[in-house]
């Protein structure tokens, strides 16, 4: 009423007339309003609408990427190991991959380094990186929309939030996306020259070999805000509160490579440190584990029993960050967040 | 169609819907951070922050787009408005600007006094009715407030009052002192 004189009418009007405590009352509220409407006051800014339009597109928001991926160099710690994983896993995947086909059905830690990491991205000076379906990322504002974009999965449903998480949620899909990676040693050897270096020799058999590797289609939904910058920087993007994903298992097919060729060749890269070509050499039977590289810097891991299965849990109960993983019936599910890692259990227990 | 070519179409009526949204709601957008921030350069400033992310996240075409950029852009001010260093520069802006006019001088420096008391009451406010406040100052109406901030319209109204009264408090207790 005091906001719009029209809704003053009727029975309402009557009474204020009549009734001088809320008369009284209705005015006091009114002068409130007007004081501070009179404080609010600013001048209209004057705005040049198609200007800042070519000022926005030009910074940085003029194609939308499909995918965001950043690496997590100079940002919070939280955020880093979470895309850390993230990025190399698709890596680590792609390289413990064997035979016809891997689709991985347990989930397993590999402890890497940051200079493992390194070595491990000189690999794609191996070989030509190319998408053969790229996948497109939507966010959207419910589960159904999320859900067609990710083909017809749909998004895990969280039955208990811990104390502390916003309710505000925003999911999001992904669909199915194929990449090959094709080995060359040709590209190998002009990448190692244009550094002075020389190339190691990959197997004869690897040479010119085709590597598919399928991920997605995915959903999940994002609690708390995304991304709300707390004072407008890049430094201080906030890791949510709360993602749940889940996402077809990747898989990885090859015309030609086997295990023991792949291992072979990540063994003999230089600069990868020997605790990891220990774990690589140790490892027998990589066709069905999908590896969770855990930055040793950055984060602990442990083996947690999460929906009947085994999973990885990362993290600790600091709220700092934690995470879980885990493969059930052909998906990976992940529980991450600035959470306790006992709170990412429990929720990855609930799900339905 | 192939994938590239469908890739590019996506894209650009995804650019077309997004020069939509921003012609449409850039000067609201603008109005709230000048609102909290009185301060025209840095409104714009952080207008074009919320716009840049939002188009990286989210598509222009959802229907909660505008609610989205509202709610960022009275939480995006405020926060500046907490600032300390720029408060200063803030001020000294407003100063300048009051200082153009030809009224009375010393009415002139109270109510610029009392700006500056509300803007500080407002940055130490509870981020809630701080934006229903500074939202309703911009124009929104009480359901496009309700949809920016995720609250039943119910609730707006007694926000309101209770955040008016508050900072009418805070004005006045300075101006007592």
């Amino acid at each position: 009423m005091v906001d719009d004189p029209d809704a003053r009418v009727g029975v309402d009007a009557a009474h204020l007339d009549g009734c001088a405590q809320c008369k009284s009352q209705f005015d006091a509220i009114a002068d409130d309003a007007r004081s501070i409407a009179n404080l609010f006051a600013v001048p209209e800014p004057r705005v040049d609408v198609a200007r800042a339009y070519a000022r926005v597109t030009e910074g940085g928001a003029k194609a939308r990427p499909a995918v965001r991926l950043q690496l997590p160099f100079g940002r919070p710690l939280q955020l880093a190991f979470v895309a850390a994983v993230a990025v190399v896993s698709l890596v680590v995947v792609a390289f413990a991959a064997s035979g016809l086909l891997f689709q991985p059905t347990k989930v397993k830690p590999v402890a890497i380094t940051l200079s493992d990491i390194q070595a491990l991205s000189q690999l794609s000076d191996y070989g030509t990186f190319a998408w053969t379906k790229e996948p497109s990322f939507q966010v959207t504002a419910n589960a159904a929309d999320a859900s067609a974009v990710a083909g017809g999965l749909t998004p895990p449903v969280v039955s208990k939030l811990p104390a502390g998480v916003s309710t505000t949620v925003t999911y999001g899909g992904m669909s199915q996306a194929e990449a090959t990676f094709t080995f060359s040693q040709a590209k190998a050897e002009a990448s190692a020259k244009a550094q002075g270096k020389t190339a190691p020799k990959l197997p004869a058999n690897v040479d010119g070999a085709t590597l598919t590797v399928k991920v997605g289609p995915a959903v999940g939904e994002v609690y708390g805000n995304i991304n709300q910058p707390a004072n407008g920087t890049t430094e201080q993007v906030n890791l949510p509160q709360l993602i749940v994903a889940k996402s077809v298992a990747p898989s990885v097919s090859s015309t030609q490579v086997t295990v023991t060729d792949l291992k072979n060749v990540i063994l003999q890269q230089p600069g990868v440190s020997d605790e990891l070509k220990k774990t690589i050499s140790a490892i027998s039977d990589p066709n069905d584990v999908l590896f969770i590289p855990v930055p040793v810097e950055y984060a602990n891991s442990s083996t947690v029993h999460v929906q009947g299965v085994d999973g990885v849990a990362l993290g600790d109960n600091t709220g700092v960050g934690a995470a879980v993983v885990w493969v059930k019936d052909g998906h990976v599910y992940a529980v991450a967040g600035t959470i306790k890692q006992s709170d990412a259990i429990d929720i990855a227990n609930n799900l339905k | 169609m192939n994938v590239g070519a469908r890739h590019m179409n996506v894209a650009a009526s995804e650019q077309q819907a997004f020069e939509a949204l921003f012609t449409a709601e850039y000067r609201r957008v603008v109005g709230i951070a000048n609102r909290v921030l009185a301060d025209a350069h840095e409104a714009e400033d952080v207008a074009q922050e919320v716009f840049i992310d939002f188009h990286r996240l989210h598509s222009a075409a959802a229907d909660y787009a505008p609610a989205w950029l509202h709610r960022a852009a009275a939480h995006e001010s405020l926060n500046r408005l907490r600032g300390a260093r720029r408060r200063q520069k803030r001020e000294l802006a407003q100063a300048m600007e009051e200082g153009e006019r030809t009224l009375d001088p010393q009415k002139q420096a109270e109510l610029a006094e009392d700006r500056r008391r509300l803007r500080e009451g407002l940055g130490r406010m509870a981020p809630k009715p701080a934006a229903v406040l500074v939202l309703r100052a911009s124009g929104l109406s009480y359901a496009e407030i309700a949809k920016a901030l995720g609250i039943g319209i119910g609730q707006i109204g007694t926000l309101l009052r209770r955040a008016e009264s508050t900072l009418r408090k805070e004005v006045n207790r300075g101006t007592s002192n």
